[in-house]
């Protein structure tokens, strides 16, 4: 009556599974390609320090002043130049990192 | 309830591990199947029929703060009061949300309502789930999380507009990445069309007015596990109510009501007899015995426990500039010093099932532990 009868998962084994890998492949800066029809702009996964799952599609840029970090735009070669957050007029009006500084796990 | 010791699995981080689960263990262990509860299937369903209640008291205490303009007890900046109340009269899509319960010696008392961001969403549906087939298969749980969160898509569908469904979370977190991971495999089995975007990649088209994802086509209908308060407080905060694609965000602004600890005073204002409820109150003095809690805070930061005037217990943290509740101290039950809370999930507008966080004090917090249940 209150058991779920059958579970069957589409999405997150393969995708999550299949970014768990070993430490040892995560050195170096390896790349690990994760299943692209789900999270296609993600493909390109990357390392960086610190404990757990870390991916980038953007690099942040900015800049430190005066013991604060500046957040002024990202880099990806994922997407087109003009995507990416700048004040040229050759970008275009989309603006990004409007959403998620400093933030952490929302875990509650 | 009973808390009962037993061996974990041979390998059991591997069984996890197959099911995507991968933040098992940080520092600590967080799953914990050394020991599981046993409840009673009475005990179920007084956990089930009391979830439905407090669910149906939550939506009242929301409409009455905003019949009587109570949002300066929620900190909640007043540009947004109008948006919370469009998204709460035009019954923009929510999905679920966690009533955090105690309970002992047959008494059920709500700590809080995380009704915004809630997690531990897959330890609860999926991973406990499998834990109980090959612990005994012949046993019951009180879950059915999988097939609601499928089901509550399915309904959702014709609410949202024509257009992909974006799921959003942090980056640097494996956790809430599983999560939101999990809620968008059950909308895509429900027949959605999805998309992931991390929350800091969403794009501002700053001449259409509109988010964009990473290939600039607009985000319409939006699953976000990050919190509001957060959300509001960005620099992309003011453009929520510029939008002019007036996306359907998910969890909806409303929430911002419910998963407030401010909802507890006026709870208790409104109805006092429950038996569900503490009596919770924004001014100190009504109480010898309570727990002061910041209105907006995760993972029992910033609380303190005082007992007979006496501060017995804090935790440390960030929050509390927003101010604070202060809310009857409730014992909970102690199985060998470990407490547990009950983690009672609603979807739709259903109850669906139960996940244990225990811990080894009063306050359950970033190092408690999930611990699987069984009904028998």
């Amino acid at each position: 009556m209150k058991k779920t009868k059958h579970i069957e998962l589409i999405l997150i084994t393969a995708v999550l599974a299949g970014c768990h890998r070993p430490n040892k492949e995560w050195q170096n800066g390896n790349k690990v390609y994760v299943r692209g029809d789900s999270t296609a702009p993600y493909s390109r996964v990357y390392h960086h320090s610190g404990p757990g799952l870390w991916y980038y599609a953007f690099r942040p840029y900015g800049y430190w002043y005066n013991g604060y970090y500046s957040r002024t735009g990202y880099y990806s070669g994922a997407i087109s130049e003009v995507s990416n957050i700048g004040s040229n007029g050759l970008k275009s009006s989309v603006i990004r990192g409007g959403f998620g500084h400093g933030s952490f796990s929302v875990s509650s | 309830m009973e808390r009962i010791a037993i061996n974990p699995r041979n390998n059991w981080q591997a069984a996890v591990e197959k099911l995507g689960f991968g933040f098992h263990t940080t520092n600590v262990p967080y799953w914990d199947e050394s020991a599981c509860y046993r409840c009673t299937m009475e005990e179920i369903l007084f956990i089930e029929k009391a979830t439905a209640e407090l669910w149906d008291l939550c939506l009242g205490a929301v409409q009455h703060v905003m019949d009587n303009d109570l949002y300066h007890r929620f900190a909640i900046p007043s540009d947004f009061i109008p948006y919370i109340e469009r998204t709460w009269e035009e019954d923009h899509p929510a999905l679920y949300g966690r009533l955090d319960l105690a309970y002992k010696d047959g008494e059920l008392k709500l700590l809080e309502f995380n009704a915004d961001t809630p997690t531990s969403l897959y330890e609860a549906g999926i991973v406990q789930w499998f834990w109980l087939q090959d612990f005994d298969k012949g046993k019951d749980q009180f879950n059915s999380i999988h097939e609601k969160l499928i089901s509550c898509w399915r309904y959702l569908k014709s609410y949202l507009y024509a257009a992909p469904l974006h799921f959003t979370c942090v980056k640097q977190s494996l956790e809430d990445l599983t999560n939101t991971e999990y809620i968008r495999d059950c909308a895509m089995q429900a027949g959605l069309d999805t998309r992931l975007i991390f929350v800091d990649d969403i794009g501002w088209d700053q001449d259409a007015e509109v988010f964009v994802d990473m290939e600039e086509q607009p985000i319409r209908n939006i699953f976000k596990l990050y919190p509001w308060e957060w959300m509001i407080n960005g620099d992309f905060g003011p453009n929520i109510i510029k939008d002019r694609n007036r996306t359907y965000w998910v969890e909806p602004g409303w929430k911002m009501i419910l998963s407030n600890k401010a909802i507890l005073p006026i709870l208790w204002q409104l109805y006092p007899d429950c038996p569900y409820l503490l009596p919770a109150f924004f001014e100190e003095g009504h109480l010898n015995n309570y727990v002061k809690k910041p209105i907006l805070s995760r993972e029992g930061a910033n609380i303190d426990i005082v007992r007979g005037g006496n501060r017995i217990h804090r935790t440390e943290g960030e929050y509390g500039k927003e101010g604070y509740i202060y809310q009857q101290l409730f014992d909970l039950p102690s199985f060998s010093g470990n407490y547990p809370v009950l983690g009672s999930w609603i979807i739709g507008q259903e109850p669906a099932g139960m996940g244990i966080r225990e811990s080894r004090d009063l306050v359950t917090d970033n190092l408690s532990r999930f611990v699987p249940h069984y009904i028998g």
